[in-house]
């Protein structure tokens, strides 16, 4: 049986730069993440820019990453952010995983979850 | 915190069972079968009680044939690389966890084996005739789950076992899902080899685990070294069960186990399934009852299951289902494919898994209801 499942990246042009992405949409290299690519990745969504509570999530975000080198844990995400989860599900179209955490450039946690 | 992620490992463990266990490794936590002083034979006689009580609780007859290992994908890795040969043809099942299926594509991308997994039905079940409808001339080994670690269903061991046995076929078992959760007779279900973790449903710690082998199968040696004894000699120690272990035991792990197992068998196996299975269906009702849910092969009765259940949330990632139940109800739960990829292939969760809902002995209604009402929140319309 054929092994159909290993993970590849793609580059693209983001706000002016080629940056390679996962097959989920995560920047391969959270060091290549930018207020403006994520303005752009936001967009892309559909979404109208990035309201203020949303850069207070994503800068949250960024911030405990680059401290712990590690994304937020559930409960560290929803004390720093003062949001339920369920809130910060709803705060992004793509939910949490794929809206919050993409567009503020974390890495995929697919790998420790599957 | 409501812990719902008993497939994964049982928590809490059973009162009592980790303190019993460290107390007697601090009396006689030394290497056991080393050497000749008192109580590296009491340490041995230790290891030797609990193999008879893994025996006795698998329905083996002989303790000698119950080899520890670190858990259950050890205990598989030592069956199957130990039963087959180049050019060998094994058959297994889609219900499959990677203990199996990742050994299985490892020998097969080697150019020793190939394989093929039955397929499952639309109830969950690899049925006997689905198994026999793979079998080749050259087919030496069957290797099936005994409950699926996604969908909880207990698959027929007995008449998969009686179609092997008409062709001198082995059956391996894994028992990882379902050891301390249903009733399992090796000898009267016809099964070869039975892999077990003690970490799950016997209530033990991780990384103590093992393989029961029956008298009438011989299982090469495929990991080496100390035994403790014939040491003079280069060739690894080829009676049982030293011949499928190497080097020293994890006492303290053993100890646990044999307490795990005694916790098991006094509140009794049919008992646990019992009251899990009604939870389950509690679980199962109230889950199926909310819009936005999707129930994976969980219609009908649930007594032939573990209690495991796996479902989604329309337009909510399983992952971020797993994070809100735990940032904002305490809840723990598995999301993602379950180390099952071929489970999740068939019910096309492969991209983004399933969240997975697993009970355990202490489990209660009111965590149960707790779970449901926390997944009406999280499925209600924005």
């Amino acid at each position: 049986m054929a092994d159909t499942t290993a993970r590849s990246r793609v580059a693209r042009l983001v706000a002016g730069r080629s940056v390679y992405f996962d097959d989920e949409g995560f920047f391969w290299d959270p060091d290549d993440w930018s207020e403006e690519a994520a303005l752009e990745l936001a967009r892309e969504r559909g979404m109208d820019g990035l309201d203020e509570v949303q850069w207070r999530v994503i800068r949250f975000m960024r911030g405990w990453y680059n401290h712990h080198g590690r994304a937020p844990m559930n409960k560290d995400l929803k004390a720093g952010t003062e949001l339920t989860l369920l809130e910060l599900e709803r705060l992004f179209p793509d939910g949490i995983k794929l809206g919050a955490r993409v567009l503020a450039g974390l890495p995929n946690p697919k790998t420790c979850l599957d | 915190m409501i812990y719902l992620d008993n497939a994964a490992t049982t928590f809490p463990k059973a009162p009592g069972t980790l303190e019993r266990a460290l107390e007697r490794y601090r009396e006689l936590g030394v290497s056991p079968g080393r050497g000749n002083h008192d109580l590296a034979m009491r340490a041995s006689d230790a290891v030797d009680e609990v193999r008879t009580k893994v025996a006795a609780f698998f329905g083996a007859p002989d303790p000698d044939r119950v080899a520890f290992g670190a858990n259950a994908t050890d205990a598989l890795n030592t069956a199957i690389l130990g039963l087959v040969h180049p050019g060998d043809h094994v058959v297994a099942t889609r219900l499959e966890h990677n203990s199996v299926l990742r050994p299985l594509h490892h020998l097969a991308e080697a150019g020793v084996i190939t394989w093929d997994a039955a397929p499952f039905d639309e109830r969950g079940v690899v049925t006997a005739d689905a198994v026999e409808a793979l079998l080749r001339p050259s087919t030496r080994l069957v290797v099936m789950t005994h409950a699926s670690n996604v969908i909880g269903t207990v698959q027929p061991v007995r008449e998969v076992a009686a179609v092997c046995a008409a062709r001198g076929i082995p059956l391996v078992v894994d028992a990882a899902q379902s050891a301390g959760q249903v009733p399992i007779d090796m000898a009267a279900m016809g099964i070869s080899a039975l892999a077990f973790t003690g970490h799950k449903s016997l209530y033990g710690p991780s990384g103590i685990g093992g393989l029961v082998v029956m008298p009438d199968l011989e299982i090469a040696t495929s990991r080496f070294g100390g035994t403790g004894m014939d040491s003079a000699s280069l060739v690894h120690t080829q009676s049982y069960p030293l011949r499928l272990e190497a080097g020293t035991l994890n006492l303290l792990g053993v100890l646990g186990l044999g307490e795990g197992l005694d916790f098991v068998s006094a509140e009794g196996v049919a008992v646990i399934h019992e009251r899990e299975a009604a939870l389950l269906t509690r679980l199962r009702d109230g889950l199926g009852a909310l819009d936005g849910v999707t129930l994976y092969l969980a219609d009908g009765e649930l007594t032939d299951r573990v209690a495991v259940l796996a479902c989604s949330v329309a337009g909510v990632h399983p992952q971020d289902v797993g994070a809100i139940l735990d940032g904002d109800y305490d809840i723990a739960v598995r999301v993602g494919v379950h180390c099952a990829p071929l489970v999740h292939r068939e019910l096309r969760t492969i991209d983004r898994g399933a969240v997975r809902f697993s009970l355990g002995a202490f489990t209660t209604e009111a965590e149960v209801d707790a779970a449901i009402d926390a997944m009406r929140a999280i499925a209600e319309p924005c």
